[in-house]
């Protein structure tokens, strides 16, 4: 049997939220079975963190979580080089999550200190990307979703061809959007907003700064912790997979003049407006009504 | 029509019931004119213009999205032009005014009929379903000047209602003949005053 | 004679610095180094952005975060803006979502952190895969969490007037399967008795009815005199009120009133956290502080034998993740979702104010404060449990100080279920 490949995960600045997410898989044994765990934040491994800090292992399949800052260290070493001693002879290198991708939140504290490993927001980091860019996959989300590492990790396994976009996300994963298998859609085809927050009713784009229609990802497509997802519960999608995470005012629309100032993505804004006009026009009474009625 | 093709010959007569039937409506009222006279003014059998519209109403109905397309189309061009949200406004005060001279049964239709008739557009024109070719144009103007921070950021009926309200006003005001001037003198100040009013 | 070790796997890492003299620990020095500056990056946001941004302090406890967020900007809105009050439906779904990340998190540090230290400490060795049962359970409790909240890690559906979702009863249903799945774990598993039974248990006497994981872990832990080590200042605070909390401060197990104001932060030499006191005197937050202030009888009977030792601290988290079971069960079987789930304009402005709130996170007292000026946040501030417990001179330092060994110390310390990300916000 052909040896198994190595799996090491390194930490850099993070909320250890991409750890968490990924060990709360229903399936995360059987995925790990296929590999050798080398190091892991959250579970007993055959090696400590010393090791991995003192170069005394090695890695085929190397997982970043957090956002590089230039002079991060843990026990006197420097991470980022530490991640880049691993990287140079990983076969993969995954970055998990919005901070390792694009820097994320912790970069607004010491913006030119702090990014992403291969992008800074949206910029490429060209001397990484030189060196990396054919053994790099960019799983953005913040956290990243678990289903989708470990999906990317199976097709690794089972030598599949991972498509990439621009930024390296699996196209199969990232061309999509969040709006896509929404709940919520009836409601925005309608163009009938949720009126405040709480309601099984509504659209989240017109008011509450729903960024789901211009955020790829597939969490309407493959169900957070297997249940649901913020849109279904009402809570708008805040764009964290993208890498201007997080911009300003994340509970409110940017309008211009009611207008929305972001479209869903690469529709323009003349077809987006003679759509809403047309749609608002009807008043759908079956929709402007509560879906159940509890007094029957 | 901005279609990349020369109209069908269908298509042309369609577009000549229409243009007719606007001038009749807005000369002699919706209710005064019948299909008849419209079929007599355009030469044809009543039977074959029912061909192309199966009542009044539908006719009606069809004139206002004719109408808000072709006025539609005008701001389009003005919205695609790279200039600013001042000089903007001007080119659709002017346009405004032109087609108020030039066609003034277009602005009449749309202040005599539409607004005069709603029991006519309710079912099929509800809310601005059959004015958006014209409605989709100045959001885009407002939102580019928003953008842009020319404009003001606000509520959309405050600003639209204070544009379009003020324009409509001044023909309406024109075709009673109360105004003292010719509209054209009223293009710079009128320009100015909405500018002020919208401006960031 | 200065030892140093590297402490990992504890939500970051930590380096301990023991200071010996005559073999025994004399100090301890705790240093943190993963400054991440979360309350400079919230100056001059929107004040609802704090409930997306604080729940990033941390991956284990986010939704702590995300309560006490919420809970400062109502506090702030009720003071100055307007009077509300949430409904029992929007409290009962906070409770019910911040109790699941509880038991997440007391279920990992059981079998993630106390099974294979102690069995390190104890040189024992064993092929089980505890990470597994952790595993089960946090996937599990989450995906009822998530049916209301949408999500765990980093859910923000806790808003200004009460919450984003509107559970129908089928919903309900599904939360109640899962947490269900979990007790039936728990009594199988963990307690090897029915649930209610245990919860029944008012004396340590009575403790000899557990089988299962908890009985081998209390059995190793007496054994080996963790019921004599770890003993601290035996003083105790709790600031959340809740289905599972009530706020109060006990010496030993004297319980009195406790007053957020009297509560200080003060920076430490050489490490990114800062300390936190209560009228100029170090507490100890989390499930013990809850099990004793709310004068829950089982675990006075605990301390009354074993003090705030080890065995005490350890016994009363796992005791708290099977009350949390059993509040979390009550709450979903009285829910009433025909109340409102916010009650507070999502237009209202904030413009001005300074709020406070409060959640009991999974290791104690979490506190947010707020200060709005001109719409914007002008100053924010967190004070996480780890820096009641953790600070150079606390609770698990005292706790650590006249042991012999290293090894043990850290055991020790890794009880208290230590926070790094928390504590170095």
């Amino acid at each position: 049997m052909a040896r198994k490949p190595k799996l090491l995960w390194i930490q850099s600045l993070t909320c250890n939220g991409n750890s968490h997410s990924f060990f709360n898989h229903s399936n995360l044994f059987s995925i790990l079975s296929h590999f050798e765990l080398i190091y892991f934040p959250l579970i007993e491994t055959k090696y400590s963190l010393e090791d991995v800090l003192r170069k005394k292992v090695h890695s085929d399949i190397l997982i970043i979580e957090g956002a590089i800052k230039e002079d991060l260290t843990k026990g006197g070493v420097n991470i980022k080089e530490l991640i880049h001693h691993y990287a140079k002879e990983s076969r993969y290198i995954i970055t998990a999550g919005t901070c390792a991708t694009f820097g994320g939140i912790f970069k607004q504290s010491e913006p030119e200190k702090i990014s992403g490993f291969a992008f800074d927001k949206e910029n490429e980091k060209e001397d990484i990307l030189s060196l990396y860019e054919h053994r790099l996959i960019s799983l953005p989300g913040c956290p990243i979703h678990p289903k989708w590492l470990s999906y990317v990790l199976l097709m690794i396994i089972n030598r599949r061809r991972i498509p990439l976009d621009e930024k390296n996300r699996p196209q199969e994963l990232y061309g999509f959007t969040v709006h896509t298998g929404c709940v919520r859609n009836e409601y925005f085809e309608w163009k009938i907003d949720t009126h405040g927050f709480g309601h099984k009713e509504g659209c989240s784009f017109y008011e509450n700064g729903c960024q789901g229609p211009f955020t790829h990802g597939s969490c309407n497509k493959i169900l957070w912790n297997d249940t649901s997802s913020k849109t279904v519960v009402g809570t708008p999608c805040f764009g964290c997979t993208e890498p201007d995470f997080p911009k300003e005012r994340l509970f409110s629309t940017k309008t211009n003049m009611g207008i929305p100032q972001k479209m869903p993505l690469g529709i323009p804004k003349r077809a987006y407006l003679t759509v809403t006009g047309i749609a608002k026009s009807f008043k759908i009474k079956r929709l402007e009504k509560k879906v159940i009625d509890y007094e029957k | 029509m901005h279609k990349g093709y020369v109209l069908t010959k269908k298509e042309l007569k369609r577009e000549s019931i229409l243009k007719t039937a606007l001038k009749l409506f807005s000369a002699h009222g919706f209710h005064k004119t019948t299909i008849p006279d419209i079929a007599n003014a355009l030469n044809m059998s009543v039977g074959n213009l029912y061909n192309y519209f199966k009542s009044k109403d539908i006719l009606a109905k069809e004139i206002i999205k004719y109408t808000s397309e072709v006025l539609g189309q005008e701001i389009q061009k003005v919205n695609l032009q790279n200039i600013s949200s001042k000089e903007k406004i001007k080119k659709i005060v002017e346009l405004y005014f032109k087609m108020a001279k030039e066609k003034p049964e277009m602005i009449e239709y749309f202040l005599r009929v539409y607004l005069s008739h709603r029991e006519v557009f309710n079912d099929g024109c509800e809310g601005m379903l059959c004015v958006s070719g014209f409605v989709t144009e100045i959001m885009i103007f407002f939102d580019n000047g928003v953008e842009s921070g020319e404009l003001r950021n606000q509520d959309f009926f405050s600003a639209f209602g204070l544009f379009m309200g003020y324009l409509g006003g001044m023909v309406f005001l024109k075709g009673e003949n109360i105004l003292p001037k010719k509209l054209d003198e009223y293009i710079d100040d009128i320009s100015e005053n909405i500018y002020n009013a919208l401006k960031a | 004679m200065i030892v140093k070790k590297l402490i990992e796997k504890i939500e970051g890492e930590a380096e301990l610095e023991f200071d010996f003299q005559d073999g025994v620990i004399r100090n301890v020095d705790i240093k943190f180094n993963l400054y991440r500056g979360i309350e400079e990056i919230l100056k001059n946001k929107a004040p609802r952005d704090a409930l997306v941004i604080t729940p990033r302090v941390c991956g284990i406890c986010n939704h702590a975060h995300l309560i006490a967020s919420v809970g400062a900007l109502e506090d702030g809105i009720n003071r100055s803006v307007k009077k509300f009050e949430i409904t029992e439906k929007a409290r009962d779904i906070r409770e019910f979502t911040l109790a699941c990340e509880l038991i997440q998190n007391h279920i990992k540090w059981l079998y993630l952190t106390i099974f294979p230290n102690l069995n390190r400490v104890l040189n024992i060795q064993e092929s089980k895969n505890y990470a597994l049962k952790a595993m089960y359970v946090s996937n599990t409790v989450t995906k009822a969490l998530a049916i209301f909240a949408g999500q765990w890690p980093h859910s923000s559906y806790a808003v200004p007037g009460g919450v984003t979702c509107d559970p129908t009863f089928v919903e309900v249903m599904q939360a109640k399967s899962y947490i269900e799945d979990v007790i039936r774990f728990f009594e199988n598993v963990v307690l090897g008795i029915k649930l209610e039974e245990f919860l029944a248990i008012k004396s340590v006497t009575n403790l000899d009815k557990l089988k299962g994981d908890f009985a081998r872990i209390l059995f190793m832990l007496g054994k080996n005199g963790f019921g004599k080590i770890g003993q601290s200042y035996d003083r105790f605070i709790v600031f959340g009120n809740s289905k599972f909390s009530m706020p109060g401060k006990a010496t030993a197990t004297t319980v009195s009133g406790a007053d957020i104001k009297f509560v200080q932060e003060f920076e430490q030499e050489g490490s990114f956290a800062k300390a936190v006191k209560y009228k100029d005197k170090f507490f100890e937050a989390g499930p013990l502080a809850r099990g004793i202030v709310a004068k829950e009888p089982v675990i006075k009977s605990m301390h009354k034998k074993y003090k705030d030792s080890t065995l005490t601290r350890v016994f009363a988290r796992i005791y708290e993740s099977a009350k949390l079971l059993y509040v979390a069960n009550e709450i979903l079987k009285n829910l009433r979702i025909m109340q409102d789930s916010c009650t507070l304009d999502s237009k209202i402005r904030l413009e001005e104010f300074e709020g406070i709130g409060v959640a009991e996170a999974a290791r104690g007292s979490l506190i947010h404060k707020t200060e709005i000026e001109n719409g914007k946040i002008k100053d924010y501030q967190i004070i996480t449990p780890t820096q009641w417990n953790l600070a150079n001179g606390a609770a698990a330092a005292k706790a650590m100080i006249g042991l012999r060994s290293e090894n043990i110390a850290s055991f020790v310390f890794k009880t208290f279920d230590v926070c790094s990300v928390c504590t170095t916000h």
